[in-house]
Formats: C-alpha cells, structure tokens, sequence
C-alpha cells in the first residue's frame, strides 16, 4: 500500500510506501526538504500537516514538543502515511514557476521518428490543451507497463495541442522496448502532466547556458524554442553531447537556429566520433566543451543541465569549478527505471545537486 | 488573492531592518576585523539565513524544552538516579566530561558572541547570536545535569578551576583558545563548520549513547534537549563553509587551509573521546574505531565528495587517523593509567571481559601491541605494585597531549617531530601539529603547556603533590588514583551493600 504526498508549496507530490518515512521517499524521489540528522533528534526538517492521517513516529519530545504535535508538525525524517497527505515544507516557491495545473489527457500518436539509431521522437495529439512550461515533463502510462514513465517535452509550449518526446531506447527497459518495437501512429496512450521544477528562470538576468547530452535534448530544445520564439535578446548557448554524429539528432534544426539568430550559438560535441564521421567540431565530453567554450568561467550566467546522471554530475563540478553556483544551476537527471532510487549517502550541503 | 509567503519571506520581512547603515561612521571601522584574515566578501546579501528563527519563538520552544528537562533532573535526583548507573566506574567518563566538554560550551558562548559582532552582514550576525545563546544554555544545563552526582561522587567539585589548569584539561581549552584568538572567520571555520559540523556527532554522541547505555538518565535528556539545537549549529556551520567558498575564488585556499587545520585539532582533542569510548564505559557502545568509521569516514566522507566541486580536498592526514583508529584510544587510556595520581578522575585495568571485547573489535592490534601491557600492569598491581609514572610527561606544542603517541607504521616507536624557530626547539607529537605549528609559530609558541609551567615555578609547590593540591584543588586520594580502593569504589559497594 502506498500513499501520495502532496508537499507545499511546491506542489511536489511523492509516493510513499508503508511504514516509509516522508523523507526517504522524498529524497529518493528527487524532491528536496530540509534535514540534518536524519533519526528525530534535530527538528530541521519539521513540517506541517495541512490533511491526512499519520504516525508522528520515533520524534525526540524534545525535537517535536507537544504543542507541535497538537498543532499537527511532524519531523518528516520520522513520520509516515496512514493515509494521502498535504504537509507543507520550509522550501521556497520559484517567482518563475507557473503552477499550470496537472491534468489527464487521452492521447494519439500521430507520428514516429527515427531520430538517431538509439532515439525516436513520438510525437502525440492531446486531445485537449495543455498549458506548460518550456522544460516541463509527463508521465506516459504504457501498456503492460506497470507505473507510469517521465519523459520531458520537447516541443515549445506555444504548441498547446500536441507534444513531443525523444525516447531514448534503454536495452531491457520495459517501457521503452514497447514504444520503441511496438508503438505505432493511430495508438492511444493516456498521459498526465505537466510536472517538474525544471524550466527557464526567465526573470534571472545574465545569459543561458544549456547543457544536453543524449536524449536529454529534448527539455534544452523546448526551451530555446520558446525563448526565441518570445524574442529574448540574451546569449543562449546550446552545447549537445552525443557520442557520434548518428548520434547527434536534430543538428540541422539547431544550425538553422543559429544562422538565424545572432543572440544564439549551438556547439555539438561528440566523445567517440566515427572515423567516417570526419568530425571537426569539438571531440570530448559535453562539459569539456562548455569549459573551452566559456574558457572555464561561468560566473554570471544561468545554466540548465539535461541528460544522464554522470554527465549532469560532471557538468555540475565543471559550472562550480568556474564559479557558477547552485542557485543559478538547474538540472533534469535522467534516470531509468532500473536506476531506482540514489542509495549513496549525501550529505546536506547542497539542496539540489 | 494575495500570494501565500513562505517562511523565508515571511523570516526576511520580519528580520531585513535589523541592521542599520553608518551614516557618520566608516563601516570599516565599525567592523574592523573583517579584512585581515585575507577573506574576500563581495555581496553579503547572499548569505542565506541557515535557519529562521525569531526571538519570541526561541523563548516559547526553549522555555518549554527547559520545562521538561527540570522535570526530569528532579525526578532522577529525587529518585536517587545514581545508584541506577551500570557502575561507578561509568561516573568517571561524565566527570571527564563536566571538566573538559562543558565549559568549551561556555567558550563557544563567549566565542559566538564575539565573532557575530564582527561580520558586517546581518544574517550571519543574527546567527551567531543565536548560537551564542544555545551554547549558554548548553552549559547551564549540563552543570544542572552533572551537579547531582556532585553530591555523592569525587571528582567534579571544581570543574571551572579544573578546566583552566589541570594538564589534560588543557587540551579541550587550548583548543577553543586557539580558535577564539584566530579571526572572525576563522573562528567560524573552526567551531562552527569544523567542530560543529563535522566533529559533532564525535564528541556528543559517544557521551550521550554512553549514557543511555549505562543508566545515567540525567545525562541523555540533556544530550536529547541540546541536540535539538545542533540543528541549527550545523546549517550555520554549512552556510558558512558554502557562503566563503563562493563569495570569492581568493578564500579557498584560506578556507582549505583552515579546515585542515582545524580537523587535525579536533581530532586530537576526541583522544579523550576514543578512551571514554573503549575504557571507561561499563556497558559499550561501539568502539573509537567503529565510530570513527561511521561519523567520520561515511558522513564526512559523502560531505567531502560535495565540497569537491568547490575545489576543496581532504586534507592529506585523513589516512594518519585511519591508521590511528586502531591505536589512539589504548595509547591515550596507556598515558592516563600512567598520571592518574594527577588527574581528577579514576583509571583502572579493563576487566577480562572487557580485554576480550578490546581484542573483538581491534584484531589487528590490540592483542600484540597492547593486551600484553595491560595484563602486566594487572599482574603488578594484584602484587600491591600499582604503579604511577612519577616524571612529568613532555607535552605536545600545539595539542599540548603528552608526547605518547607512536608512530603508525611502527607502533612500539613513540612519535617525535619537531621545528626550531627563534633559536628555540619545540616539539611536536605528529607532523599534523608540527605543520600548525610552522604556519604560525608566533602564535603557538605562547601556549601555555601545563607541565613547562610546573617547571618554571608558575603553578605553586615545590614538589608535584603540592602542585596538584593547592594549584589544581584535587582532593588527594579521593579525586585521583587507581579506582579500586577509591572512596567512589567504596561508597558505591556500600550502596550496593556487596564487599
């Protein structure tokens, strides 16, 4: 039996198993909250509970005292769901995120494109509107699939009927094998979103920088799209990491961009070029290329990162290497359904990273 | 509808006018220390306020916790709680504490106190005081705590006095002396992020397991009611080490070279922790290298994995102490068993039982280097031979321990490092403390080693006993000695109505 949580006012929601507490399920579903001690001792991470029924768990009465038990604070390291929740949390709201309302859509593929020998772009009829934000994701239930899967949207948002993914094949991944063997134009899907805290800090000054490696395209793509499109004058950047040029999908689209637009420059980098590629742009990793781009300084931008794991890891050293800090760095990790949740110890230094 | 505020918003509204501009006043000499460590603050607007407390809440949550707490020490007094511990032998370990944990609270009060009045940007100003104020509080209660074994135990009559004298007391204050002569920042580095953060679950969190394991209810309720305010000491402490790190690329290599620093500090100070760990409690927790294992090598190491995008690596000595692990605890309970005629609390030879569980939890070396020397001290003292060394030890410059330490690659060699400066020698027992040392030798060589003291007439007497009395106030043959035979030992069998 698991429960949703519902965290203000973010509006994040979790699934917590039972007799998890709210804070592991939290972390391990990517959605931050204050702590320190982890064990009911320290009192950082007390919460309110706005609705639902829960155990306070094992609390120090000296941590959570009991005029805050009556007034319904929990310490999320300790407590767990009897049932849904709303609980709201000492974490800030971004001035720039919309809060456009999730909602359920019936969807049909109305194409599939061979994007590059691993990546397909599904692109879908909503059968209604959708309001998101640039860098936004849905969750696609996928038939004989158990749960739902997150894709992020790769189309700008202007587009209100339709959506676009870049699907990444994940060899033995279930969910992927069926859109990528079975799924065909005319298929119904059912949909849910937009969710995330991943868009364009379009109030932050300074220019842009995206990183995107792999089918983590899509995200940067919807959001450069949008950004020109609205006209915004500042410096974008748009560095692509592939391994080689089969790899490297919807180039054209964003030369063309670049020809087009002064304030834009697209910088593709390939780690394993083919020989036959005859690459002459740059070899090594996405990072590496942002880093001999900006000649390793940062400071002053704000940067959106997009992609596997290792490589939103080794962005992420390389932007504060050269002074650019959490604050002004956003991130998307693309994770795979067997990639499960982090078990590495953190420590709580970093809220987002 | 307006916008429901968070709390941030809420806190920022709240607290933003604190502060107020100079208008007739330079603002460089209203905060005349900021600049002289070398730190470089461009934009104190970015420092984020580690936690948003106000004033007329600190009072209601405190006034409450307090309530509580009283409750307890009276009960457990009221109760005769001390006759409840696992064993007298276990008081031993809180009298260490009383002596040399507690009042480093008072100093962290004082120390918070004075550095807040240092920064010019309000948030971190505000904080400290707030710490200032916990760490006040800190004292007071554990004092209250401790104060009823006062009654019917030796040993912790006159911690203050004690604290500011007795020779291995002078390792926890020379400590909190070294960080409260350093800079503002320093200081911050040192207590707050270094001691507070890192070392935290170290030093508390043996004393206050310790406890729970060996009866002393008193004790643990205090652990419980101040550790809902470590909270907030170790934001403070994290806030600090981030908001340095980015306000500008000058402070790293302040910022790492302080952290070395003071890691290798605190680390000599928990000696005194690793030997209450492994020796003087009845019922055992872990062991020193267990703890160390857990609260050091996997949280401090997943913290150090993070401060690397700043640039920041472990400091080099980190293999040293993973090599001292096995060691440091039988070494320091080794030079305690030696001068126990001049410390105010018991020392005594582990138990078979507790040999065994020492050769359990240290395979590699505790039965060859250390097993073989506490069963010929047993031997010796069974034949009325209970010995004590009758010289004073040479103490260590910068940690100011007694010169015991050995080395780690051969642990039958006692360590010996040293520098000259000034046409002088001074000595050292690890090159930890040397290379402190040799980065501000100014500074080090006014410390005040107990035993140099003794030596040039300073501490009263003409011989070691007049010292220990009439300097330290060690009540002779109650406070110190063997623990077999003490008058604790006595009265605790009485209690206990076993010969």
């Amino acid at each position: 039996m698991s429960y949703q949580i519902t965290i203000e006012p973010t509006g994040d929601i979790v699934e917590v198993e039972e007799g998890q507490t709210i804070l592991d399920a939290a972390l391990r579903q990517g959605v931050w909250l204050p702590f320190a001690c982890g064990h009911g001792t320290c009192a950082t991470c007390k919460c309110q509970v706005v609705e639902g029924d829960y155990e306070v768990g094992n609390a120090s009465p000296f941590a959570l005292m009991d005029m805050e038990r009556d007034e319904g604070k929990i310490l999320v390291c300790c407590a767990t769901a009897e049932s849904d929740m709303v609980i709201e949390a000492d974490i800030d709201v971004d001035p720039d995120f919309a809060g456009y309302p999730v909602e359920d859509y019936h969807a049909t593929v109305t194409e599939i494109i061979q994007l590059s020998p691993t990546i397909k772009g599904i692109h879908l009829e909503l059968g209604g509107e959708m309001e998101f934000q640039a860098g936004q994701y849905i969750n696609l239930s996928i038939p004989g699939v158990e749960g739902v899967r997150a894709f992020s949207i790769a189309n700008k948002p202007s587009l209100k009927n339709e959506i676009e993914l870049h699907v990444r094949h994940v060899p033995e991944g279930a969910g992927t094998t069926y859109i990528h063997q079975q799924l065909k134009a005319g298929d119904k899907l059912e949909l849910s979103g937009p969710y995330g805290q991943f868009f364009v800090r379009k109030s932050a000054p300074g220019d842009l920088i995206f990183i995107a490696g792999g089918s983590g395209l899509s995200s940067p793509q919807s959001m450069v799209l949008d950004l020109l499109e609205a006209g915004d004058q500042r410096k974008i950047v748009l560095f692509q990491g592939a391994r080689s040029v089969a790899e490297l999908y919807n180039r054209e689209l964003f030369e063309t961009l670049a020809r087009e637009h002064n304030n834009f420059e697209y910088v593709p980098a390939l780690n394993e070029p083919d020989p036959d590629d005859r690459w002459e742009g740059f070899t090594g990793f996405v990072h590496e290329a942002a880093v001999a781009h900006f000649e390793g300084k940062f400071s002053g931008n704000t940067a959106y990162l997009c992609g596997p794991p290792p490589m939103i890891d080794a962005a992420i050293s390389a932007l504060m290497q050269g002074r650019l800090f959490e604050r002004d760095i956003h991130m998307e990790r693309f994770l795979t359904a067997a990639d499960g949740a982090g078990e590495a110890t953190r420590s709580a230094l970093f809220k987002r990273i | 509808m307006a916008t429901k505020l968070n709390i941030k918003d809420k806190y920022r509204l709240l607290t933003r006018d604190l502060d107020w501009d100079f208008d007739y006043q330079d603002r460089k000499e209203a905060f005349p220390q900021e600049d002289f460590e070398g730190i470089k603050i461009t934009d104190w607007s970015k420092w984020e306020d580690p936690f948003r407390l106000t004033m007329d809440a600190y009072w209601k949550y405190q006034a409450e916790k307090e309530k509580k707490l009283y409750a307890i020490f009276d009960a457990f007094s009221q109760n005769n709680g001390h006759v409840n511990v696992t064993d007298a032998r276990y008081v031993n370990a809180i009298k260490l504490f009383l002596t040399g944990v507690s009042p480093l609270e008072y100093q962290a009060h004082q120390g918070f106190a004075a550095v807040g009045r240092q920064f010019s940007g309000v948030g971190a100003r505000v904080a400290c005081q707030m710490q200032s104020l916990d760490e006040l509080r800190h004292v007071q209660t554990q004092v209250h705590a401790m104060s009823h074994y006062n009654k019917f135990f030796d040993g912790f009559h006159e911690f203050p006095h004690m604290h500011d004298r007795v020779w291995y007391l002078s390792v926890p204050k020379s400590f909190f002396d070294d960080a409260r002569s350093a800079g503002p920042f320093e200081f911050m580095i040192a207590i707050g992020f270094s001691f507070e953060y890192v070392l935290t679950n170290l030093l508390f969190v043996p004393f206050m397991s310790g406890a729970a394991y060996n009866g002393d209810m008193a004790t643990v309720t205090f652990g419980f009611s101040a550790q809902s305010d470590e909270a907030r000491h170790m934001t403070l402490g994290l806030e600090v080490i981030k908001f340095l790190l980015e306000q500008h690329e000058d402070n790293l290599p302040i910022v790492q070279k302080w952290i070395n620093k003071w890691l290798w500090r605190g680390y000599r100070v928990l000696a005194l922790v690793a030997m209450m760990m492994d020796y003087m409690l009845p019922n055992k927790v872990m062991s020193w290298k267990e703890a160390w294992e857990v609260y050091f090598e996997d949280a401090a190491g997943s913290l150090f994995k993070d401060l690397a995008r700043y640039g920041i690596v472990m400091p080099d000595y980190v293999e040293t102490i993973a090599k001292e692990k096995e060691h440091l605890s039988h070494q320091a309970w080794w030079i305690f068993y030696n001068f126990t005629h001049a410390s105010a609390f018991h020392t005594w030879i582990p138990s078979a039982k507790e040999l065994d569980w020492l050769s359990e939890k240290y395979p590699s070396t505790f039965d060859q280097y250390y097993r073989p020397r506490f069963e010929l001290a047993a031997e010796m003292e069974k034949a009325g031979e209970r010995f004590y060394c009758s010289g004073l030890p040479q103490l260590c410059q910068v940690c100011q321990i007694p010169m015991g330490f050995t080395e780690m690659d051969n642990p039958t060699l006692i360590s010996y490092r040293d520098s000259v400066y000034k046409d002088d020698r001074y000595h050292f027992c690890s090159d930890g403390c040397k290379t402190i040392f040799d980065d501000e030798p100014e500074k080090y060589v006014h410390s005040w080693l107990p035993v140099q003291q003794i030596f040039q007439g300073n501490c009263g007497g003409a011989d070691v006993e007049t010292v220990l009395k009439d300097y330290y106030r060690i009540n002779m043959g109650a406070d110190n000695m063997e623990y077999a035979g003490s008058p604790d030992d006595l009265r605790w069998k009485a209690w206990k109505g076993v010969a």
